[in-house]
């Protein structure tokens, strides 16, 4: 590789870039990269949270963890809560948005009402739904009976797999909306005429969603997945306010496990080792979605 | 049989109609242009045609058969739209076998007419590419082959050379007349450029505000317009339409303008005398003798002609063109003489009708 001089004028811009830059870098180092090794190196020692006291253990927190079946029911209940309601999200978002895209009377205001789980605040959301759910006097409950579905009230978040079901429905409607926009964008810059022609091509409607409106969101819907992904994968606060991991450890995910350790058991060090774990087990999430965005962008 | 008959043909939007009446017979294989300015009707015709867009009167018929209510798929045509409209994940071979496939031709029999329609659009190279990897004049043949591969009755063609760069256009017209003469099919292509109308068609249809204002040869089209508008719409440089007084003097009809006195035959029995239009070609007026005085004030060499523009009676500015072996200087005075036998005289007023028969021209030699 050859150098090229630089002139005096090149030398003088690259430093004012480093200058311009350098706030930004500041921040990042101070609110990401030091609570990341931090992460990693309080994982190594056996701390007591209330004096932060502890001694240097290695390797032995991930040894313990891997070798806990709460561990495991953990990572089991994450993986079936994020895959629960990222199928729910989706298949709901890309139905609403392809209702609110047609010409409807209401659109306008539908657009507007749609929005309003993703932006309520989850404790409000969470009061919410519990009322809903309260097996008491629930209207759920009410509801279902009035239906014939059921003859007595359900328990829908005091037993299993009740308050799974009803911590992904929560979930799926709170952020639902956020596929809706992504995909209602998306579908206003799909060429009408491309339809027009699969019409006269002889193609009927669904044969139109699937060959001309599902390959044209496919880079969205990669996108929505990978991001809502890494998002429901660490969702702490609802599941935390809906069920608190209950019943038992029947809703508990990687997060709640993390703040249980580290809150309620004390254990500072082994909570940064889950804490570890799950990050190792996002940056795959993370890679995919780099690799994904380099792709488009190449 | 693909004849193609619209019968008071209506389309309104809300207030606003886009088509009034129109009234048209296409013949079997016959290459028809509907030509007009932008917002004239002329993509909504073709839309009716296709299906996409519905007409609120009149009826449609394609091979006798009256197609109002026949979606598009149902209607035996094809259409090339003028963005291609090629679907943008499949590769060429995916994009044109489509129609095949969603008719549910089976793969082994879908291939061969694939093969077949490439090798005749000379995109057998290209098969494995996505639209994104080609360019304009390529896309534009892939959109073809699409219409072309299941062999439709009719094709209809919405600009499609339009967004194609100058050179590119001319060697697409001639491959689409080409293809036409093979194929032997009807088409009715749109568009609002009257050189590929012209160079194109068996018959123009000049549309105007919806309303159709002339359907005929592009040779009559251009040599007798039916009215003023058609007149200034085709031709370039434009006709010249002189604003004047038609006269009867002794049984001969005369138009008079300020410097300008000219005598016309051949005139209809809707002649009347009063205000009147005259029209005049570039071509039609030969500079250097006659009685008409004017002074030159722009003077455009292309080469192979020139175009001038001449005042007369100090406001009326005449466009001529004259051969390059003359060429007068800006501020001349030149001496003109309209050739009386080809003047077009039109009623007064923007939509004024044709008042004198066109006089025959010698007709071409063929070799």
């Amino acid at each position: 590789m050859t150098t090229v001089p630089q002139t005096h004028l090149e030398r003088r811009y690259a430093a004012l870039g480093l200058l311009l830059i350098a706030p930004t870098v500041l921040v990042f180092c101070v609110v990401i990269v030091y609570p990341l090794i931090s992460a990693v190196y309080l994982s190594l020692f056996s701390i007591f949270t209330p004096t932060l006291q502890g001694e240097w253990v290695g390797l032995s927190n991930y040894q313990a963890l891997l070798s806990t079946g709460e561990f495991w029911t953990s990572l089991g209940n994450n993986v079936i809560w994020t895959v629960g309601t990222l199928v729910l999200q989706i298949v709901f978002g890309v139905a609403m948005a392809l209702v609110l895209h047609e010409n409807l009377w209401f659109r306008a205001l539908a657009r507007s009402l749609i929005l309003f789980p993703y932006f309520v605040s989850t404790v409000v959301a969470v009061l919410v739904w519990k009322w809903l759910f309260n097996d008491l006097y629930g209207i759920l409950n009410h509801l279902m009976i009035v239906a014939g579905l059921i003859e007595f009230p359900l328990d829908h978040l005091g037993s299993m797999p009740n308050a799974m079901i009803s911590v992904i429905i929560v979930g799926a409607w709170k952020y639902f909306p956020f596929v809706v926009i992504a995909v209602l964008a998306r579908l206003q810059t799909i060429p009408e005429q491309l339809y027009e022609a699969a019409r006269i091509d002889g193609a009927g409607p669904f044969a139109r969603f699937w060959d001309i409106t599902l390959p044209q969101l496919r880079e969205v819907l990669v996108v929505i997945v990978l991001l809502r992904a890494i998002w429901d994968f660490k969702e702490f606060d609802l599941i935390f306010l809906l069920t608190g991991g209950g019943p038992i450890i029947g809703t508990q995910t990687l997060p709640l496990l993390v703040y249980k350790e580290a809150f309620a058991l004390n254990r500072m060090g082994m909570a940064a080792a889950y804490a570890v774990v799950m990050m190792a087990l996002m940056l795959a999430f993370m890679l995919i979605y780099i690799r994904q965005t380099r792709r488009r962008e190449s | 049989m693909a004849e193609v008959v619209l019968s008071r043909v209506r389309r309104d939007f809300g207030a606003v109609t886009a088509v009034h009446d129109l009234n048209l017979a296409i013949a079997e294989g016959e290459f028809v242009s509907l030509l007009g300015p932008s917002g004239c009707g002329k993509t909504t015709t073709l839309r009716m045609l296709a299906g996409l867009e519905f007409p609120t009167g009149g009826e449609i018929r394609i091979g006798g058969r009256v197609v109002n209510d026949v979606p598009p798929a149902k209607r035996d045509i094809a259409m090339v739209f003028q963005s291609y409209a090629l679907y943008p994940h499949l590769s060429v071979a995916d994009n044109i076998a489509y129609p095949l496939k969603k008719r549910g031709v089976p793969r082994a029999e879908r291939r061969p007419k694939v093969e077949r329609t490439a090798e005749l659009l000379q995109l057998t190279p290209l098969l494995d590419r996505k639209p994104r990897q080609l360019s304009g004049g390529q896309q534009q043949r892939v959109a073809l082959g699409r219409a072309l591969v299941r062999d439709p009755k009719v094709f209809l063609l919405d600009e499609p050379l339009s967004n194609l760069d100058a050179k590119l256009r001319i060697h697409m017209r001639a491959e689409l007349v080409e293809l036409h003469q093979r194929l032997g099919r009807t088409m009715v292509y749109v568009t609002h450029d009257q050189l590929e109308a012209m160079t194109m068609s068996d018959r123009i249809a000049i549309i105007d505000q919806g309303r159709l204002q002339q359907f005929a040869p592009p040779q009559e089209v251009y040599h007798a317009p039916a009215n003023r508008f058609v007149a200034g719409f085709i031709g370039t440089p434009g006709m010249n339409l002189i604003e004047g007084t038609l006269s009867q003097e002794g049984g001969a009809w005369c138009f008079t303008a300020p410097g300008l006195r000219i005598a016309v035959g051949q005139l209809t029995d809707d002649a009347q005398a009063g205000p009147a239009t005259l029209g005049l070609r570039p071509e039609d007026v030969t500079v250097g003798a006659g009685p008409v005085s004017g002074i030159v004030r722009v003077v455009e060499q292309s080469g192979h002609e020139n175009i001038i523009i001449v005042e007369i009676a100090g406001n009326e500015r005449l466009t001529l063109r004259i051969p390059a072996s003359i060429l007068p200087r800006t501020g001349d005075t030149v001496a003109l003489a309209p050739d009386a036998t080809h003047a077009h005289v039109f009623a007064a007023g923007e939509a004024g009708q044709r008042l004198n028969t066109a006089t025959a021209r010698p007709r071409p030699q063929t070799l």
